[in-house]
């Protein structure tokens, strides 16, 4: 028996193809038929993403199996064997379940150590499950990989901090304050990420909502969207008095909230902690007023630098994830030897994670 | 009987005034980091400021009210077994400027006089009366309320 993998990712392949090689569920019964009757293959797994396309399949003999997959990804996509083939990563195993216990766990991800991929391979298992084209093989594969992802990120850093902007603002708010919900944003200005900010605060139950913008019509556009109250510009000092996270995203050359201005607003606000997330370049908010007591001040650097040093850990995290690989890997082979090695092959020798 | 709950009021408010403390001390390394954005080893432990205060706050609020409760316990005690209700006695008078310390620290931080770091400071230096109150006066002082 063989564990065989043909696919693509985000390092193979470009975006133009993979998103012609990508299945939508509603495309998974007839694939999964035509795997099974076509291809002959008893066990079958179709793993697609935003980022990669995979078919992972148990297969008696090797027999031309990989070229197989290698035209129904061809033929799937409308993309020419020829242009496809030098984008396609195949696999047989050990490399096969390496490959998948790496990706489980988040370390074949664009973004190094991201939750999401766990939850996708568990949903490809559960449709593939549903749709009867796994058995003994995929089964126990697909389990122990799930397992290797849960326990990788449990026992290591690959999936701490935040790594985008948005998401490492919102942490530190969360850092302040706990639970975001009860709490007031204030949003001044309408530039991209700001807004970005907002929606992630809002999908997290922020419900109090404030938009503040030099254009009356684009507040209101905003505070549509985001079920907030929007306010002119002229109104900043107010708002500041009732807001609890600020996040400051204009263009505006001078400072729109300065330190004397702070020293005031403090005491008017019975000193509440003030979180003030500066996404502007040039700066929005004066960066003494960071100095302040019960005020905490982050701009784009500080958010970057973060984003840079969680960047830092997760890499640093490799290794260890790694170790962990090798050893669950080395487990499912001495069951995987131990199930299929009878007589005909010999048993495959256990392997380090590289 | 009076004894034992003033013993047991007292016990309990040098209990709370710990809490405290360790409240405080958590909020001063988890505002640090926040405030220099560096986001050490406990940052992702450590439990968010808001929590960090009002817990602190709580800890002061109920550590006052037990405090209270043992001073009153033990003036009536000490009435009851000495005939005095007040004798000035070292430890006698530290346990009042304890007492007047949190009951001060309370009220500016209920008025939000004072809120967050300082607050969580002088939780921490606090505790450093409360341990020589407890512990401390009976090995230094001469005292009638020696019992360690």
């Amino acid at each position: 028996m063989h564990i065989v993998l043909v696919g693509a990712n985000h390092r193979s392949c470009p975006i133009e193809i993979r998103e012609r090689l990508a299945f939508r569920t509603e495309q998974l019964a007839a694939a999964y038929v035509s795997l099974q009757e076509d291809l002959g293959l008893s066990e079958a797994l179709i793993l697609s993403t935003c980022n990669r396309v995979e078919i992972y399949a148990s297969t008696p003999l090797l027999d031309g199996t990989i070229s197989r997959l290698s035209s129904f990804l061809s033929h799937h996509g409308g993309v020419q064997q020829d242009h496809l083939l030098p984008r396609l990563y195949t696999y047989t195993e050990p490399d096969s379940v390496q490959h998948l216990f790496a990706v489980a766990s988040g370390l074949d991800s664009m973004v190094l150590g991201e939750a999401e991929i766990l939850h996708q391979v568990k949903h490809a298992y559960e449709l593939a499950r549903l749709h009867g084209t796994t058995g003994k093989v995929l089964n126990v594969l697909f389990q122990k990989a799930l397992n290797a992802g849960k326990t990788v990120r449990a026992n290591t850093a690959i999936g701490h901090g935040c790594v985008s902007v948005g998401t490492v603002a919102i942490e530190l708010a969360q850092k302040i304050f706990g639970d975001l919900r009860p709490y007031t944003v204030l949003l001044v200005g309408a530039g991209k990420i700001g807004e970005l900010t907002l929606k992630r605060l809002a999908a997290r139950g922020v419900s109090k909502v404030r938009i503040v913008n030099r254009s009356q019509g684009r507040a209101q556009e905003l505070a549509a969207l985001y079920g907030g109250t929007a306010y002119g510009l002229a109104s900043l000092d107010l708002q500041l008095l009732d807001a609890d996270i600020v996040i400051t995203s204009t263009a505006c050359p001078s400072f729109l909230v300065s330190r004397p201005q702070l020293v005031s607003l403090m005491p008017q606000r019975r000193l509440r902690p003030l979180c003030l997330i500066d996404l502007g370049v040039p700066r929005n908010i004066d960066p003494a007023s960071g100095e302040l007591e019960n005020v905490y001040l982050f701009d784009i650097d500080d958010l970057q630098g973060l984003v840079d040093h969680h960047h830092e850990q997760r890499r640093q995290a490799v290794c260890e994830s790694q170790a962990i690989l090798e050893e669950k890997v080395n487990r499912f082979l001495a069951w995987w030897n131990k199930e299929h090695d009878q007589c005909a092959r010999s048993p495959l020798a256990p392997v380090a994670v590289p | 009987m009076m004894v034992l709950l003033h013993m047991t009021c007292s016990l309990l408010s040098y209990v709370a005034f710990l809490i405290a403390f360790l409240a405080g001390l958590l909020f001063l390394i988890q505002e640090r980091q926040l405030k220099h954005k560096h986001m050490g080893v406990l940052f992702h432990r450590l439990p968010a400021l808001r929590t960090l205060d009002r817990l602190n706050f709580i800890a002061i609020g109920m550590g006052f009210c037990l405090l209270s409760l043992g001073v009153v316990f033990g003036v009536w005690g000490a009435r009851a077994l000495l005939g005095d209700w007040w004798r000035w006695d070292p430890k006698e008078t530290l346990t009042l400027a304890l007492w007047g310390s949190y009951l001060v620290l309370w009220l500016v931080r209920l008025r939000a006089t004072l809120r967050g770091r300082k607050v969580a400071l002088l939780s921490v230096l606090g505790f450093t009366l409360v341990l020589f109150t407890f512990l401390g006066v009976s090995r230094w002082l001469p005292t009638w309320h020696a019992y360690l």
